[in-house]
């Protein structure tokens, strides 16, 4: 009877996860008998009993709260990015994670030896980087009634981590990020605060009636004329900038 | 047609192009210049304004060459008095000459950055007339992108040597970064290929713009600890910067205003230096520091003389970068390599690979290479060859060697070395936490210890960690060496003389059964 894993399963948001990393705490099983997994990638398994988690924001709460107080906020900020990122086991490298965390407190997320620790720091690094990407690839459109429309694709939840970059550069402008995968968007009226809104592009696009930006081309001639032919790199041109990051990107 | 005749140098300038046929011709001449960064400032953005900064800088695409697209590079003019030899623009080429009126300049960098294809503007110039109408007129571009458009993003421009120093000292205010180029690494170099500019004359604006930068810093946190302290002020006026940076209410000359500005003449513009610019009270004097570049391969330099020359640029004029840039052969000329020559990108490679050593690692140009090594070794990277050469104090125990120990290390970057610090303060070191940290193991691993043991078995000696090292460099260096496509397939015939013609010896040699 011992040796039963229990397996809490989550919904891929932030509540439906805290709450998983909640009561598998509480069940006081054991941190070896409990295991967390995303219900959308979790198979059922001989030898394990299933238990579904039901989304439940006072015990989110308490699990930041905790986070932040007992660890530290660079902790929380680690872990945030980690929810965010596409991982199947993130749950579960959360839950390895925070039993170190409540253990040893702030110093955790020094402690690069532990191989719960590294998989935090890959997860936060990974979504870092990806929302970097885009920050630096992700393309605007000029709408009608200088709308600013950017759609993107990202394995990573990053709209949360983009948009407030774009709010503080460009505040006085009114822009619409477009998840395409996850149908999500962050709507940023000018000088207004932001939000984020379910949206698939059929209504955004509908939204939005489109006219052909016409400095689309003024930057494509400017992105052919810079590069130099004698140097071509195309290999370079790839590492730098990845192929799955162009696909709304005008000048390729 | 509007076509202009400038007087004094008799070229024909273009004014009737589209914007499009104009981004095209000036974006073509300023593709050698190389300091594309963005790098250097941090700035949030600010109500009624556009835009930010980034201290890391921002890449927002990559060329087919592979190089990073931050800034919008163009030149203000194609058009150029001197006749550098190296040089697209030079005076002597029959090329289509065109400018940007300063409106243009502005609306591009706007429209682009707010679709986000951008980080700022790049502006250079060929020199029109002189250095001073050519620097004022850089002056006003910028003065109506931070005024007029209220751009809060980030401006990197060229300082012209020869420009008067009143005028490069309120492009600094407006600008982030700055930058002059040296052209070539030695004077000898200078003389022969752009015989109209000397080292004095790039030299002089240098020094001014690093006099600068310290002043007017040490100037800011002395104003800002007196304003800290109210009891200090007293009877003068002072301003808030929030309010009064970029406002130049002190501006008194008409010319410089926007509009009253003939947009499409070069030779109206007046300019007026009385009078201090309210604003630069408090502005920040090129913040983001100033950049150089050099051109590799145009003459015949050593990478020592070349390194050299760099590491006196960061120590004695405090620039935040030095560029290289590989030549490659535009111009058909007697004193340059000839057309056609492919432009030498491993040695720029590797003089890049040097740079971050000396910024980055604590190396010194006299430790990488010396009057009688003079060149890098084009098998392998300067640290990795470096080590071999000094490999007394190798192997290094990663659990105890201090941080500069183990950034000396090939393999081991800033980032990794801080990992192991980190880590190794609550932790046990193994190889397959490094590897983890991102310590490159096929190259570190020959040169560390870990716990007292060595990733794997080796002879300690300098011929066999070359071989193997070099051996692990060898792709990289094909994919620098051979982007033209000039490699083929080994033949045996080809290659190992089989396909000669038999002589009579061979005949001979048949005849007696000895082939």
């Amino acid at each position: 009877m011992n040796d039963i894993t229990t397996v809490f399963c989550c919904q891929d948001n932030m509540d439906s996860i805290f709450t998983g990393i909640y009561d598998a705490w509480a069940s006081r099983l054991g941190h070896s008998h409990v295991r967390l997994q995303l219900a959308a990638h979790y198979n059922y398994e001989l030898f394990t009993k299933t238990v579904e988690v039901q989304p439940n924001p006072e015990k989110t709460e308490k699990v930041i709260r905790s986070i932040r107080t007992k660890i530290s906020s660079e902790a929380w900020s680690m872990v945030y990015r980690a929810v965010l990122s596409q991982y199947e086991s993130k749950a579960d490298d959360i839950y390895r994670f925070l039993i170190l965390g409540f253990h040893y407190g702030s110093c955790v997320t020094k402690m690069l030896t532990e191989p719960a620790v590294q998989r935090i720091h890959e997860l936060n690094r990974f979504v870092g980087n990806e929302a970097h990407f885009f920050r630096e690839f992700l393309r605007f459109d000029s709408m009608e009634q200088n709308i600013l429309f950017a759609r993107i694709r990202p394995k990573s939840n990053v709209l949360t981590l983009l948009t407030p970059h774009f709010a503080d550069r460009i505040s006085g402008e009114n822009f619409l990020i477009l998840d395409v995968g996850r149908n999500l968007a962050s709507i940023h009226p000018a000088n207004q605060p932001w939000y984020l809104t379910a949206l698939t592009r059929e209504e955004a696009e509908a939204l939005l009636s489109r006219k052909p930006d016409q400095y689309r081309d003024l930057w494509k001639t400017f992105y052919d004329t810079i590069a130099i032919e004698e140097r071509k790199n195309p290999r370079l041109q790839r590492n730098m900038m990845p192929l799955r990051y162009r696909e709304f990107m005008p000048e390729i | 047609m509007g076509i202009t005749l400038k007087g004094e140098i008799g070229m024909l300038i273009q004014e009737s192009l589209t914007l499009q046929q104009k981004l095209e011709i000036l974006s073509d001449a300023a593709k050698y210049d190389v300091a594309c960064t963005s790098s250097g400032v941090d700035r949030k953005g600010k109500a009624n304004t556009m835009g930010n900064a980034a201290s890391c800088g921002i890449c927002h695409s990559f060329s087919a060459d592979g190089r990073c697209i931050s800034l919008l590079k163009i030149l203000m003019t194609n058009a150029c008095i001197y006749d550098c030899r190296y040089c697209i623009n030079r005076v002597s080429n029959d090329t289509l000459r065109t400018f940007f009126t300063p409106e243009e300049i502005c609306t591009l960098t706007m429209e682009f950055y707010r679709r986000n294809y951008i980080e700022g503007l790049f502006l250079s110039s060929g020199i029109l007339n002189t250095p001073n109408e050519t620097m004022e007129k850089i002056y006003q571009t910028l003065w109506q992108l931070r005024e007029v458009h209220r751009f809060w993003g980030y401006i990197h421009v060229k300082a012209i040597p020869g420009a008067d120093p009143e005028l490069i000292e309120r492009v600094g205010h407006l600008a982030d970064r700055m930058s002059i180029n040296l052209e070539l690494p030695t004077s000898q170099g200078l003389k022969t290929l752009a015989p109209a500019k000397t080292r004095s004359r790039i030299l002089t604006p240098m020094r001014q713009i690093q006099k600068g930068i310290s002043e007017n810093k040490q100037y800011l946190s002395e104003r800002k600890k007196s304003r800290s302290s109210p009891s200090l002020i007293t009877g003068k006026q002072v301003i808030t910067p929030d309010d009064s940076e970029f406002l130049p209410t002190a501006l008194n000359s008409q010319a410089l205003k926007p509009d009253s500005a003939p947009a499409n003449d070069f030779a109206s513009l007046t300019f007026d230096p009385s009078g201090a610019l309210k604003y630069e009270e408090n502005s920040k004097f090129v913040p983001a520091g100033q950049s150089t570049q050099m051109i590799i391969g145009a003459t015949q330099e050593t990478d020592h003389q070349i390194l050299s020359v760099t590491e006196a640029l960061y120590h004695n004029f405090d620039l935040k970068r030095v560029f290289f840039s590989a030549y490659t052969a535009l111009n058909d000329d007697s004193h340059l390599p000839a057309l056609g020559t492919p432009p030498p990108l491993l040695r720029e490679h590797r003089l890049y690979q040097a740079d971050w050593l000396l910024r980055f690692y604590g190396f010194t140009a006299s430790e990488l290479l010396s009057e009688e090594k003079p060149n890098f070794n084009p098998l392998i990277d300067p640290k990795c060859d470096w080590a071999l050469r000094n490999l007394d104090i190798f192997p290094v125990e990663v659990a105890r060697a201090d941080y500069s120990t183990l950034l000396r290390v090939p393999g081991i970057g800033v980032k990794s070395a801080r990992r192991i610090l980190t880590a190794r303060r609550y932790g046990k070191l193994d190889f397959q936490a490094l590897k983890k940290f991102g310590v490159v193991l096929k190259r570190a691993g020959y040169f560390i210890t870990c716990q007292g043991k060595m990733y794997r078995p080796l002879r300690f000696e300098e011929d066999f960690l070359t071989r193997e090292l070099v051996a692990d460099d060898k792709k990289k260096r094909y994919e620098l060496e051979d982007t033209q496509g000039s490699y083929r397939q080994l033949s045996l015939f080809d290659d190992f003389h089989l396909n000669e013609q038999p002589d009579s010896s061979d005949l001979f040699k048949s005849l007696s059964g000895q082939l």
